[in-house]
C-alpha cells in the first residue's frame, strides 16, 4: 500500500524482472533474478492493473504461447480447465478486442497462472472489474495463496488489503513506512490501536493525524 | 477557437522537441545525432541525385510517368484502401476535443494543419535529396509544388476513406449521399477500363516483337483522348514539379492550386462522413489503446473468427519459436498481407489471361519483372516489413516479464520479420522462375536460372537475417527516434524520411556483409585448383558461417541492450 507515486508499480515490476533494482538483491524461489531471470521468471507471474494483451492473438492461442515461453508441455490439457475457471470457454478463438474489460483481465489471469506460478503478483487487481468480478478475483487470489503460492499485490482499496491480505506493506516515497500484520503494525503506534486500516494508513502516510479519543 | 487548437500544436510539438534533445544527454543519442549531421551535410554537398538520370527523360515522359504512377496510386486507395479513416484522432483528442464545444469542421481544420508538420518535413528532404532535378528549378518552386503534390494526395486519402466508410456503413444510401464523389470515380474507373480494353490489342501485339515497340506502343497509347482526359488532374498536379523554367512552374501551380483547394473543400464539407469515420475509428483506436496501452492495426475482419494459424505452435521446445510464431499469426491476420496476395494472384492473372499464348514475347518481361521487385524488397524490405521489435516494443513490459533471455527474443524477433520477407522474396524469384521457364531470357538457360535460385533460396534467409537484426538493432538503441508500434509513416507525403533512411542502412548492411564475402570468394578462389568446382561449395558454406556468426554475435550483443532496457523510460514510454 502506499500513496500515489510511493513506487507500488515500480516495485513490483522490479522483483518481476522487469526493470532492474538500484540495489539489494530479489530471490524468486531461490533463484536470485539478476544472475537467473530464466529460472526465477518461470517461477512468478506479474498481472499488471492494464491487461497487456496481443491483438492478434485471440484467447486460447495467447495461452497456448505463454504455455511454450513458460516450458509448460501440458498446456493444452491445462488450458480448457483454467478457461472454464475463468469463465472464459465460449471465447476461446475470440480476439482481445472482442473481449470485455473484465474478460480481458481474466485472460492476463489465466496467462499468469498457467504455469502454476510460485509468486503471483497482482497490481491493483480489481480495477475495472464489476461487482462479480471482484468476487470472483479475491476468490482466485486465496485460492492461490491456500495452494501455496506466495501472492503480493497492491492495491488502494484498504477494505480489500484488510479482507484478503495477510501481511501490510505500506511505502511512500520510494521507502519502507510499516511491514507486518496489522496487529504488528499497530502494536509499534499504539495510539493507532483500534482505529480502522484507512485511519492507520493515513497516520503512516503523514497525511492526517490519528483522531484523539 | 482556432487559437486554442493551436496552442494545442504549438506546445506538442514544442514539448516533443524538448522531451528528444533531452535525450541528448545520453552519449549514444548524441553521437548518432553527430552522425546524422554529417550525413546529411554529405547529402547538402553532393551533387543532386536526380541531375543525371532526369537530363535523359524528357519533360513530357517525367510528367505522364508521373501522372500515371498517381493514378495508379490512387486507384489502388480507391480500390484496396482503409475502410477506416485515414483521419485518427489521439485518445486524448477524443477525450477533450469531441466533447469540447468545436465544430467539426475546426477539428478537421485541426488535424489537416497537424498533419502538415509531417508534410512539410517531408518537402524539406525531398528537395535535400534531390535538390531543384535536372531543368534547374529553383528550391523554393520545387518546394511548393512538392507540397502542393503531397498535400493533395494526403487530402484525396482522407476523402476518399470518408466515402469508402459511409458506403462501407450505409450501402445504398451511403452511395446516395456520397453521390457526386462516386460519380466522378465511376466515370473515371470506366473511361480507365475502356482506355485499357482499347489499348490491349495493340500492346498484346507490341508484346510479340520487342521492348522498344512496348514502350513505343504504351506511350501512344497514354496519349489517346480518352486516356489524356483521365490522367489530366494527375497532370496538372504534376505538372508543377516538371516545369523548367519559374514561369512555367508559376502557369502550371494554378490548376495544381485549384485541385488542391477542391480537395480541401471536398474534405472539410464531408461532416456526416467525417463523424462516421473518424469518430469510430479513433474511439476503437482508444479503446486498442486502454487495452495494450497502445494502440494496435486495425483487426481483420472483425466479428469473424479470426483466420487460422499458417502453422501449430508446439507446446515445447525453443521460446523463440513461440515469439516467431505469434508474429506470424499476426502477418496472417492484417489486411495488408491478403491484399499483397491478392493483388499478385490478379496481376497474374491479368497476364496470362492477355498474353498466356504468347510466351515467348513475355516471359523476359514478367520475369525481369518479378525478379526486380524480389530486388527491391531486398534493400527496402527490411524498412518495410516491421513484425519484429518495432511492433513488439510497445509489449516491452510484458517481453521482460517472460522467462526468455534478451539473446532469444532479439533473434526471434529479427527471425520473425527475416522470414516472412524471405518467403515474399523466394514467393516472387519463383513466379519470375516459373514465367521465364522454357524460354531462353537474356542469354540465361534453365539450368542456370535453377542454380540462381538455389543460389538465392540459400543466401536470402542470413542476408534478411543481418538486415532485420540491424533495424532491431536501431529500434533497440535508439526507441526514441523510431516510430514504433504497427503503423510506420505511410504515402508518398512519408516516403522522404524512407530515402533518407535508406542509404545508411544499406551502408551498414554492406559492412556486415563485407567480411563474409571475403572469406567466401577468397575460400572459393585459393581452393579451386585443389577442389575445383568444390571450392564453390566450400566458398558458400564459410560465406553462411560467416554470416551466422555475424548474427550471433549481434544477437547476443542486442540481447545485451535488451537486458539492460528500461520499459518504463519515457522514450518507450513516449511511444505508447
Amino acid at each position: 500500500m502506499g500513496p500515489n507515486g510511493a513506487g507500488k508499480t515500480t516495485t513490483l515490476r522490479a522483483i518481476s524482472g522487469i526493470i532492474p533494482p538500484t540495489s539489494g538483491t530479489i530471490r524468486i524461489a531461490g533463484f536470485d533474478l539478476a544472475r537467473q531471470p530464466i529460472e526465477a521468471k518461470r517461477s512468478l507471474a506479474f498481472i499488471p492493473d492494464e491487461p497487456h494483451l496481443f491483438e492478434y492473438l485471440t484467447v486460447e492461442e495467447h495461452l497456448r504461447f505463454v504455455g511454450r515461453l513458460y516450458r509448460v508441455p501440458d498446456a493444452p490439457e491445462r488450458i480448457g480447465p483454467l478457461l472454464g475457471e475463468l469463465e472464459l470457454v465460449d471465447k476461446r478463438s475470440a480476439l482481445p478486442a472482442e473481449l470485455s474489460r473484465g474478460m480481458k483481465q481474466k485472460l492476463a489471469i489465466a496467462c499468469g497462472l498457467l504455469h502454476d506460478p510460485k509468486a503471483v503478483f497482482f497490481d491493483e487487481p480489481l480495477t475495472g472489474l464489476d461487482p462479480v468480478g471482484i468476487r470472483r478475483m479475491k476468490e482466485t487470489i486465496r485460492r492461490r495463496a491456500q495452494l501455496g503460492s506466495a501472492v503480493i499485490l497492491s492495491s488502494h482499496l484498504l477494505h480489500m488489503v484488510e479482507e484478503v491480505c495477510t501481511r501490510v506493506l505500506i511505502i511512500q516515497h520510494g521507502r519502507l513506512v510499516a511491514l507486518g500484520t496489522i496487529e504488528e503494525i499497530i502494536s509499534h503506534r499504539h495510539d493507532l490501536a483500534g482505529l480502522p486500516l484507512e485511519e492507520v494508513f493515513l497516520a503512516l502516510t503523514g497525511n492526517t493525524e490519528p483522531p484523539r479519543s | 477557437m482556432i487559437r486554442v487548437l493551436g496552442y494545442l500544436v504549438l506546445h506538442t510539438t514544442r514539448n516533443r522537441l524538448y522531451r528528444q534533445a533531452i535525450k541528448l544527454k545520453n552519449p549514444r543519442y548524441a553521437l548518432a545525432l553527430i552522425l546524422g549531421f554529417v550525413y546529411l551535410w554529405f547529402l547538402l554537398v553532393q551533387p543532386n541525385l536526380s541531375t543525371d538520370r532526369g537530363a535523359s527523360l524528357s519533360y513530357e515522359w517525367v510528367a505522364m510517368l508521373g501522372a500515371v504512377a498517381l493514378a495508379a496510386m490512387v486507384a489502388w486507395g480507391w480500390v484496396f484502401g482503409r475502410d477506416k479513416a485515414v483521419l485518427i484522432y489521439t485518445p486524448a483528442e477524443v477525450h477533450y476535443l469531441f466533447p469540447a464545444p468545436i465544430t467539426r469542421r475546426q477539428l478537421v481544420a485541426y488535424k489537416l494543419f497537424r498533419s502538415q508538420l509531417v508534410i512539410m518535413l517531408n518537402v524539406a528532404l525531398w528537395v535535400v535529396l534531390f535538390g531543384t532535378g535536372s531543368r534547374g528549378l529553383p528550391w523554393y518552386a520545387r518546394a511548393a509544388a512538392l507540397w502542393t503534390l503531397f498535400s493533395t494526395i494526403h487530402l484525396h486519402r482522407i476523402g476518399a476513406s470518408f466515402v469508402r466508410t459511409s458506403l462501407a456503413r450505409h450501402g445504398w444510401a451511403g452511395a446516395k449521399r456520397r453521390m457526386v464523389s462516386l460519380t466522378i470515380i465511376a466515370v473515371t474507373l470506366a473511361a480507365v477500363a475502356w482506355g485499357v480494353l482499347d489499348a490491349l490489342p495493340d500492346v498484346s501485339r507490341a508484346f510479340q516483337t520487342d521492348l522498344s515497340a512496348v514502350f513505343q506502343t504504351l506511350g501512344e497509347v497514354l496519349r489517346r483522348p480518352v486516356t489524356t482526359a483521365v490522367l489530366l488532374p494527375f497532370r496538372l498536379v504534376i505538372d508543377p514539379l516538371a516545369a523548367g523554367t519559374v514561369a512555367e512552374w508559376a502557369r502550371a501551380m494554378t490548376p495544381a492550386v485549384v485541385i488542391l483547394l477542391l480537395h480541401l473543400i471536398w474534405v472539410v464539407r464531408s461532416d456526416a462522413a467525417f463523424e462516421e469515420a473518424s469518430v469510430e475509428a479513433s474511439l476503437e483506436r482508444a479503446r486498442t489503446i486502454e487495452a495494450i496501452q497502445r494502440g494496435g492495426p486495425p483487426v481483420a475482419g472483425r466479428g469473424r473468427p479470426p483466420s487460422a494459424p499458417i502453422f501449430r505452435l508446439a507446446p515445447s521446445g525453443w521460446a523463440g519459436g513461440a515469439i516467431i510464431w505469434k508474429n506470424i499469426v499476426a502477418v496472417g491476420r492484417t489486411q495488408r498481407l491478403r491484399r499483397i496476395v491478392l493483388i499478385t494472384v490478379l496481376f497474374a492473372a491479368v497476364f496470362v489471361a492477355v498474353l498466356g499464348h504468347k510466351r515467348e514475347s513475355w516471359a523476359g518481361l514478367v520475369s525481369g519483372l518479378l525478379a526486380g521487385w524480389a530486388g527491391v524488397l531486398l534493400v527496402f524490405g527490411p524498412l518495410w516489413v516491421r513484425n519484429d521489435f518495432r511492433s513488439d516494443l510497445e509489449y516491452a513490459d510484458l517481453l521482460r516479464a517472460y522467462p526468455v533471455g534478451g539473446a532469444t527474443v532479439v533473434s526471434a524477433e529479427a527471425a520473425s520479420s527475416a522470414l516472412v520477407l524471405t518467403a515474399a522474396q523466394l514467393g516472387l524469384l519463383l513466379l519470375a522462375l516459373a514465367a521465364s521457364f522454357g524460354a531462353t531470357v537474356s542469354g540465361i538457360d534453365d539450368a542456370s536460372k535453377l542454380a540462381l535460385f538455389a543460389g538465392a533460396v540459400v543466401v536470402l534467409p542470413t542476408v534478411n537475417l543481418l538486415g532485420m537484426l540491424i533495424q532491431n538493432g536501431i529500434a533497440l538503441l535508439f526507441p526514441a527516434w523510431v516510430t514504433l508500434g504497427p503503423r510506420r509513416p505511410s504515402g508518398v507525403e512519408a516516403l522522404g524520411q524512407t530515402m533518407l533512411a535508406t542509404p545508411p542502412f544499406l551502408l551498414a548492411l554492406v559492412v556486415a556483409l563485407a567480411p563474409p564475402v571475403v572469406v567466401g570468394y577468397a575460400a572459393a578462389y585459393f581452393l579451386h585448383p585443389a577442389l575445383g568446382f568444390g571450392a564453390y561449395g566450400a566458398g558458400i558454406i564459410l560465406f553462411l558461417l560467416g554470416m551466422g556468426l555475424e548474427a550471433f554475435l549481434l544477437s547476443e550483443w542486442l540481447g545485451g541492450a535488451y537486458d539492460r532496457l528500461d520499459p518504463s523510460a519515457s522514450e518507450l514510454a513516449g511511444s505508447r
